[in-house]
């Protein structure tokens, strides 16, 4: 499996003020999810598996409160960045499926309107950033050779300036030849759903305004003229002619006679846009460099060949060496300002753990080393390490919430010894007080201070690897990877987005998530559709930003069998198709069977079992996936189901040891003493209970699972 | 096998048409079953196909368009507006001059009959006969706890509430009633000063039984009572409905849309697609030998704990124009073999019994 990690949850924990009290929703979990994976959460409700995916997508209710903890997410810490940022994330980069499709689609705005809103938003923002992380990416990248060689003379300055001048306007220019393909193959998109309902409409005889159908046509297929998608020849011109003059026929003009044309204009679209697409990196450095060649005579492999070989041999090799020594330089830079800062941080370490600090030095401390943790990064590295790029923000913090607590601590004593006095003398006289001595919420200095040590060790061990992994540095690589993103930037500055191509993409994605005449739904409002068709547009709405990271919130449970399996195989679909990496979370095991690679089964605020979706299903360890599994029916099932006794615990007094001991029928003496580590079965596979303990007792797993997991075996065989 | 049961309710042709602008929506149309003394019946089907509809016309929740209802022998509900669309149909039909004016009144004063004779049904059946008690015996489990439990209510007043309304007086025995209740949906006598919102889901759902088990009713109608609650306290609320149905000698209508936990409780199961029956057998039978392709389509969508079989599971889709052809002739309910009965035409019923026999050898 691709071990690429997307995104990382580490220590979380989030708790809610209540008039009661303080709720623990989720203590101390942590996993990881990878690029193109299935994570499933199972868990009851109330087991914080909600309050986790809302952490994630920054969105949690105004009472919570965040503990500790951190989620990592391309170099940031989601838990300590601004609203403002945030906003760059929230559906762009993460997007959510919520379990009520009605609640999270606006009942007064069509579906169409609902769809194309976010990607117009999108598009206008993104050339922004686009255009700005170019610029600095590439400017960077000049600086770092200069600076590379000293002894570069003026001459050689200006070759390497020439270069990245060179390098910039073709891109620029390769951007412009694809926003002309991009706009004429959004035309011809568009044009192929419009021929293809009004030839529908005219063969069933319907009654429609045929005269502007016909000039939006005529329309939309004068502008999907272009060198690589309807290319300007003897029989498209005709075509396009006779359009024309059917449309100069006005209201007269009749169906009968339209419907050849019409159909030989819906072959031709079919064949351009079946065409492959040109390289237009390569081609536009062509392009650049002959700006009066003709390449529309060549088929578009041979095209790209040639343009590839033609950048390889004038100009891309050549820059990539250059580049290369750049590369090095700066990650040398970066190695050196390490190894430098590494006993500066041990001074720091020691100096924290020794417990006598005080305020004025440690924010020194904070200041100092902030600053220079800040320039050993190298800047010119695509890929953000996240320890790095966070360590600013979690060091700062750190320091603040202990010399707060330094400050309140006191103050909270004293609030809560007066308050026990008043409530103590009420219980003396032998009344029942009518308010609730509220607990005092002490702020932990040792943890705070641990948290500090904790987080500067990270760094250090960060810093470690990376020094002892220099020798496999690979500058290429490396700058393959600047070019790439590059690339990508350059790209992005095209990306043109009006209502109407909005609504050629909205359509196509309609399609995909399988609603039928989608032309039609994309005018209407969500009470008309039914249930299973709404969570679908709600899929539709989440994937129209092409997210990376899709969070489905029991997306099935209101719906019934046949559309459940529906929406999973779509979504599954989706995810190959897109290698999207998707946490999942249900309350029902048995939906996540054909979805998850992983399962983290949650219970009481923790993950008490996590493993491959095997292992979970077929060598379940902790008592709790057994009472899960053995709570739901299958089609064979006919003794008496097991179910759980009792309700999952009040998270305001979370109970002493393991939470699920006092419904659990295994219980050890120990469990209700002290919590139970996570113990490895198998590398993948962890479970938090003691009965794995080497000296605890041999417990098996229920019957009823044992048994149906030999007769699953049976059948398969 | 089905013989020698006692019949407690019939349903017979039941029709329930929503006027929707000009046209009808047929949500249940010409559904037939009997459900027989002390068995779980169970319907399923997807959301909209009708199911919960034909709980709640049971129970004359809704005045029924057409069909009656009986129970214990005797009709319960009856349709009128089917009768009086038929009175209707023969006036205009005379006015075309399709009928004679004989068959018109023949027709007219068949219906009337009917229409009398249903009137007399309803009068005698209606809440205002407070002489009859028979009525009680017949209870519902709503699907949402929260929704159907009143948020001003005690637990103790809501339980009792059917008691007071039947005209008991006496404090001390509803007092004691509910006690019995509490306990025996696995709740105590505490939690009988409480208010709804004080308990979780599935203490909640524990109520609604409570409020339809307390009086002594002979037939609950649960409308997907698990539905809307977690795997584990699905699994509570199933063992205390088997429970009760045991200890008590229940009948069941279970709606529900959760095939595998219909299979479990079930004795015999009924499948519904828009508003018609299409297959009706016991519960293994049915499982083992589907024969009509929604029913085949709803098998293969089930969800198993098991991930390599999930992974490469085929699922089945249903598209009634692909499968059926109804053009030469329609479809009616027919018996495959004893027990099992499919909405088909004689060709398919051929094709299924063929089938059947083959898989019997």
């Amino acid at each position: 499996m691709n071990k690429d990690v997307k995104l990382s949850v580490n220590n979380l924990k989030i708790s809610f003020r209540t008039d009661a009290g303080k709720v623990q929703a989720v203590r101390n979990i942590s996993f990881d999810l990878h690029k193109g994976e299935t994570l499933a959460i199972v868990g009851e409700s109330g087991s914080g598996k909600s309050v986790t995916s809302k952490a994630i997508m920054g969105i949690l209710a105004g009472n919570s409160i965040v503990e500790g903890g951190e989620i990592l997410y391309d170099g940031q810490d989601l838990l300590k960045i601004s609203e403002e940022d945030y906003h760059k994330i929230r559906g762009d980069k993460i997007a959510m499926i919520f379990q009520d499709p009605m609640s999270s689609l606006n009942p007064i705005m069509k579906v169409g309107r609902q769809l194309t809103e976010a990607m117009i938003l999108k598009a206008k923002t993104g050339t922004k950033n686009a255009r700005y992380e170019f610029n600095t990416k590439l400017k960077l990248l000049g600086e770092v050779i200069n600076a590379a060689d000293e002894n570069l003379g003026v001459d050689n300055k200006s070759v390497v300036a020439e270069k990245l001048k060179i390098f910039d306007s073709f891109c620029i220019a390769s951007t412009k030849v694809e926003g002309a393909f991009n706009d004429a193959y959004g035309n011809a998109t568009q044009l192929e759903v419009e021929i293809d309902n009004l030839i529908r409409f005219l063969e069933l005889k319907r009654k429609i305004e045929l005269d502007d159908e016909l000039k939006s046509i005529a329309k939309s297929f004068n502008e999907a003229f272009n060198p690589y998608v309807v290319v300007h020849n003897q029989a498209n011109d005709d075509c396009l002619a006779r359009l024309v003059a059917f449309v100069k026929q006005g209201k007269k003009v009749d169906g009968e006679e339209v419907l050849p044309t019409l159909k030989e204009a819906l072959a031709i679209i079919k064949e351009a846009l079946a065409k492959d697409k040109p390289n237009f990196f390569t081609l536009g450095y062509y392009l650049y460099c002959n700006p009066n060649a003709d390449v529309t005579t060549l088929a578009v492999n041979e095209l790209n060949q040639m343009t590839r070989q033609y950048l390889d041999n004038n100009f891309m090799i050549d820059f990539i060496r250059t580049a290369e020594k750049g590369v090095l330089y700066s990650h040398k830079l970066s190695i050196e300002a390490k190894k430098a800062l590494l006993p500066e941080l041990r001074v720091a370490i020691d100096y924290f753990k020794s417990g006598d600090i005080d305020q004025k030095t440690s924010e020194k401390f904070v200041k100092d080393l902030n600053a220079k943790v800040d320039k050993a990064i190298d800047r010119l590295s695509v890929k953000k390490n996240s320890t790095e790029y966070v360590f600013h923000t979690a060091f700062e913090t750190a320091v603040k919430e202990y010399f707060d607590g330094i400050k309140k601590n006191p103050v909270e004593e004293k609030i809560y010894l007066k308050n026990k006095k008043k409530y103590d003398a009420i219980v003396a006289k032998g009344q029942e007080p009518d308010w609730v001595l509220k607990p005092q919420v002490i702020v932990d200095l040792d943890l705070k201070l641990a948290n500090i040590c904790r987080v500067i060790e990270k760094l250090c061990a960060s810093y470690e690897m990376d020094i002892a992994n220099t020798n496999v540095f690979d500058a290429n690589a490396h700058v393959i990877e600047i070019i790439d993103f590059l690339k990508e930037q350059a790209s992005r500055l095209v990306v043109k987005m009006n209502d109407r191509i909005a609504k050629a993409k909205a359509i196509k994605l309609l399609e995909e998530v399988g609603i039928p005449e989608p032309a039609t739904r994309f005018n209407q409002y969500p009470f008309e559709f039914s249930g299973g068709m709404r969570q679908r547009i709600v899929i539709a709405i989440a994937l129209s930003a092409n997210p990376d990271i899709l969070i489905c919130d029991e997306p099935t449970t209101a719906l019934d069998v046949t559309i459940q399996a529906q929406i999973l195989e779509l979504i599954n679909n989706i995810k190959r198709e897109r290698s999207l990496s998707v946490i999942f979370i249900t309350h029902n095991l048995g939906v996540v069977a054909n979805m998850a690679d992983r399962i983290a089964v949650m219970y009481a605020g923790k993950i008490v079992e996590h493993g491959t979706a095997e292992e979970i299903f077929y060598e379940p360890a902790h008592p709790y996936t057994w009472a899960l599994l053995s709570s739901m029916p299958d089609l064979e099932t006919t003794e008496k189901l097991e179910s759980i006794p009792g309700t999952p615990p009040n998270m305001i007094y979370p109970p002493k040891g393991d939470a699920f001991a006092a419904r659990n029928k295994y219980a050890l003496e120990i469990d209700f003493e002290l919590e139970p580590p996570l113990f490895e079965i198998t590398p993948t596979h962890y479970a938090a209970t003691w009965l794995l303990h080497p000296n605890a007792p041999k417990v098996e797993m229920p019957a009823i699972i044992k048994a149906r997991i030999a007769r699953m075996t049976k059948e398969r065989k | 096998m089905a013989e020698n049961k006692e019949v407690l309710l019939k349903v017979d042709h039941l029709q329930q048409y929503f006027r929707l602008g000009k046209r009808d929506l047929k949500a249940v149309d010409g559904v037939s079953f009997d459900i027989y003394k002390g068995e779980v019946f169970g319907l399923v089907g997807e959301s909209g196909c009708g199911k919960t509809t034909t709980g709640r016309s049971i129970i004359r929740l809704y005045d029924i368009t057409g069909g009656s209802v009986y129970y214990k022998g005797e009709r319960i509900c009856a349709g009128i507006r089917s009768y009086q669309d038929a009175i209707k149909q023969a006036r205009k039909d005379l006015k075309e001059g399709k009928i004679s004016k004989e068959e018109c009144e023949e027709i007219v004063a068949k219906n009337r009959v009917e229409i009398k004779a249903a009137r007399a049904d309803h009068k005698k059946w209606s809440r205002k006969n407070k002489d009859n008690k028979l009525i009680n015996e017949i209870q519902m489990i709503f699907q949402d706890p929260i929704a159907s439990l009143d948020p001003r209510m005690t637990v103790r007043d809501i339980i009792a509430e059917g008691l007071i309304i039947r005209g008991i007086k006496d404090k001390e025995y509803i007092d004691q009633q509910v006690y019995k209740m509490l306990e025996m949906v696995g709740l105590v006598q505490e939690h009988a000063s409480r208010y709804p919102h004080e308990f979780s889901g599935g203490q909640r759902q524990r109520i609604g039984i409570a409020r339809a088990v307390i009086m002594n009713p002979e037939l609950i109608i649960a409308d997907e009572p698990i539905s809307a609650l977690d795997v584990s306290i699905q699994a509570q609320v199933i063992n205390l409905l088997n429970d009760l149905s045991e200890k008590m000698g229940l009948t069941i209508l279970f709606i529900a849309h959760d095939l595998a936990v219909v299979k479990y409780f079930s004795h015999r199961i009924a499948v519904m697609y828009f508003g018609k029956i299409v297959e009706l057998g016991t519960s293994d039978e049915l499982f083992a030998h589907p024969f009509h392709p929604y029913t085949r389509s709803l098998l293969s969508a089930i969800p198993l704990p098991d991930p390599i079989t999930e992974k490469n599971r085929k699922r089945v889709t249903y598209n009634p124009i692909l499968d059926h052809d109804y053009s030469v002739e329609g479809p009616s309910m027919r018996e495959i073999y004893p027990g099992h009965f499919v909405y088909c035409n004689t060709e398919e019923f051929n094709k299924y019994r063929a089938e059947y026999e083959g898989k019997a050898e």
